[in-house]
């Protein structure tokens, strides 16, 4: 079954786009990427999901339920780690998580106990109290607590330590471990990286490719540093060579096309050094933004 | 339909200013009751100020020296207005937040991720409103019979006592409502006091005016305190039932559109 499934679904505010066309599907089990810059549309496409907005037009599915009209079924075995933390100031993060807890069923102090150990989060301290980061920690405490089969992440470690991050990154780890589905939503694409079996990138709305992530970054695309022994007048580049940058006699470039076309090329020049490295996702993930 | 601990949240939540204003009105009341013998001892002097009142001022505010004579007339002069008045701030400022508060303090959105519907969260809200409402009401209803007893050497019409209050409620809950409508429809504000007090006094008025004179008559019909009136010397004087199951209606169609309004509504980070 398909944890996550949409079909050409939409979001527009009046005139401006918020998704556009999105469709996309996340197999029950993956650790699903979702990069995009900010603004790119991340947001609106989790809040569409979450029922928090109403879609312009098309549809969503998870975990084979509609989206829109079954929400609350969904919701009962889904976990959400917003991007920015709004909890009530009133309450101690304690009060909160057994309020969130109550909504789900019994609440398990001995599990907000453990997590709140883990995360060394002082759960007598009241909200309004709490630093952003401690916030977070919070809200992924709240995001697991009920077992979900499902967990959408909005840019989750926003704010923490990196100490913190790799406590988060392993309890993911163990989440997925147990089957759950991730949502991974980030504009930081080593996290994506470290994740995730497969992304989507979307851009202005729109969703410009869906890779497995072991294929993104085996992507016929390899970064040069050719070193000459002096700037050649008239170089002749063969078709997929971009961004290249002259800097005295060095030169630097970013190549999409056949490798045997780069040798061939290469065989022709006067070279002192020269340096093909496998990019790294930023710049996979730059790539496709600048089609 | 109702959820239990959303139900249990919103009346914690709003302890705070439930007692604080039912302090105040329990005084307000207290203190209106209070003065009542000392008002009865001026006698013939108060009947001789009131005179000197233009008659439709008089007529309009209620305020006549028969009417002050009793203590059921001199409570209810005040009850029709600032009793209604104070209770109807927090009601109504309650009922403008109550909702809105989640959106403006971005907690909807933990709210609204959980398992629980809009219509759930709607009814549990008007629900937990209602309970507040009931309180603050029943709180000043026996803050004042106590007063009665006290303060009123025995000379008490309950039954116009009965029928103001029944009246009371009425428009409370109808004002409770409007401020439930006002939240769909403004955006998540700091402060809906301004404006509770706006439509209060200002259907009060309205109420009023229409009263001085004949041209001006139709502006009563906007007004709900033209359909529960607090005259309790006139000899007719009961409960205006149609006028109840009016303003109660008007009020359910009220909150009926608040709901399609929220159940459509984008929740914004």
């Amino acid at each position: 079954m398909l944890a996550i499934q949409t079909t050409e679904l939409s979001k527009y505010y009046g005139d401006s786009i918020g998704i556009k066309g999105v469709s996309l599907e996340v197999r029950e089990g993956e650790v699903f990427g979702f990069i995009g810059p900010n603004g790119a549309g991340k947001s609106t496409m989790i809040r569409a999901l979450l029922g928090l907005l109403i879609p312009t037009s098309g549809s969503a599915t998870m975990l084979g339920k509609d989206a829109l009209t079954q929400g609350y079924e969904i919701r009962k075995q889904i976990g959400y780690l917003p991007a920015e933390v709004n909890y009530y100031d009133e309450m101690s993060s304690r009060e909160l998580l057994e309020y969130h807890s109550r909504f789900y069923g019994e609440v398990d102090h001995s599990e907000i106990e453990r997590l709140a150990a883990y995360f060394e989060l002082d759960l007598d301290k009241q909200i309004t109290d709490l630093s952003f980061g401690n916030k977070k920690k919070c809200a992924i405490i709240q995001s697991v607590i009920h077992n979900p089969k499902l967990l959408i992440l909005d840019e989750p470690t926003s704010g923490l330590d990196p100490l913190m991050q790799n406590r988060f990154f392993e309890l993911l780890e163990e989440q997925s471990k147990k089957d759950v589905t991730i949502f991974f939503s980030s504009h930081n694409l080593s996290e994506i990286q470290r994740m995730c079996d497969k992304a989507a990138v979307i851009r202005k709305g729109e969703i410009i490719a869906i890779e497995d992530i072991s294929a993104l970054l085996k992507k016929q695309m390899k970064k040069g540093r050719f070193v000459f022994k002096e700037k050649p007048k008239d170089v002749k580049f063969p078709e997929g060579i971009q961004h290249e940058q002259w800097h005295t006699n060095k030169l630097t470039f970013e190549y999409v096309g056949p490798l045997n076309v780069l040798v061939k090329w290469m065989s022709g020049l006067d070279l002192v050094d020269a340096i093909l490295e496998e990019p790294d996702l930023e710049s996979i993930f730059m790539n496709y933004y600048e089609r | 339909m109702i959820n239990y601990n959303l139900y249990t949240k919103e009346l914690k939540r709003n302890r705070k200013n439930l007692t604080t204003w039912s302090l105040i009105v329990v005084a307000f009341t207290l203190l209106i009751l209070g003065i009542f013998p000392s008002m009865a001892e001026m006698g013939e002097d108060l009947t001789k100020m009131m005179d000197k009142l233009p008659a439709e001022i008089a007529k309009a505010l209620g305020m006549d020296a028969q009417t002050w004579s009793s203590i059921t007339g001199f409570y209810s002069t005040y009850y029709g207005i600032y009793i209604i008045l104070l209770i109807g701030i927090f009601t109504t400022s309650t009922g403008a937040t109550i909702i809105s508060k989640e959106e403006k303090e971005g907690t909807s959105e933990f709210l609204l991720t959980k398992p629980i519907s809009r219509k759930t969260i709607f009814v549990t809200k008007m629900m937990s409103l209602f309970t507040l409402t009931m309180f603050i009401y029943i709180v000043q209803t026996v803050c004042a019979i106590i007063g009665f007893y006290v303060f009123g050497g025995g000379n008490v019409d309950w039954n116009a006592f009965t029928i103001m209050h029944i009246h009371g409620l009425a428009l409370i809950l109808f004002f409770t409502t409007t401020g439930v409508l006002l939240s769909m429809f403004f955006r998540p504000m700091k402060n809906f006091m301004g404006m509770v007090v706006g439509i209060i006094f200002g259907s009060y008025f309205l109420n009023a005016m229409s009263k001085i004179a004949e041209p001006v008559e139709w502006l009563g019909y906007v007004s709900p305190f033209h359909y529960l009136t607090f005259s309790v010397n006139d000899p007719n004087y009961s409960v205006s039932i149609t006028g109840a199951i009016f303003l109660l209606l008007l009020g359910g169609g009220v909150l009926f559109l608040a709901y399609r309004s929220y159940r459509k509504k984008d929740i914004n980070g």
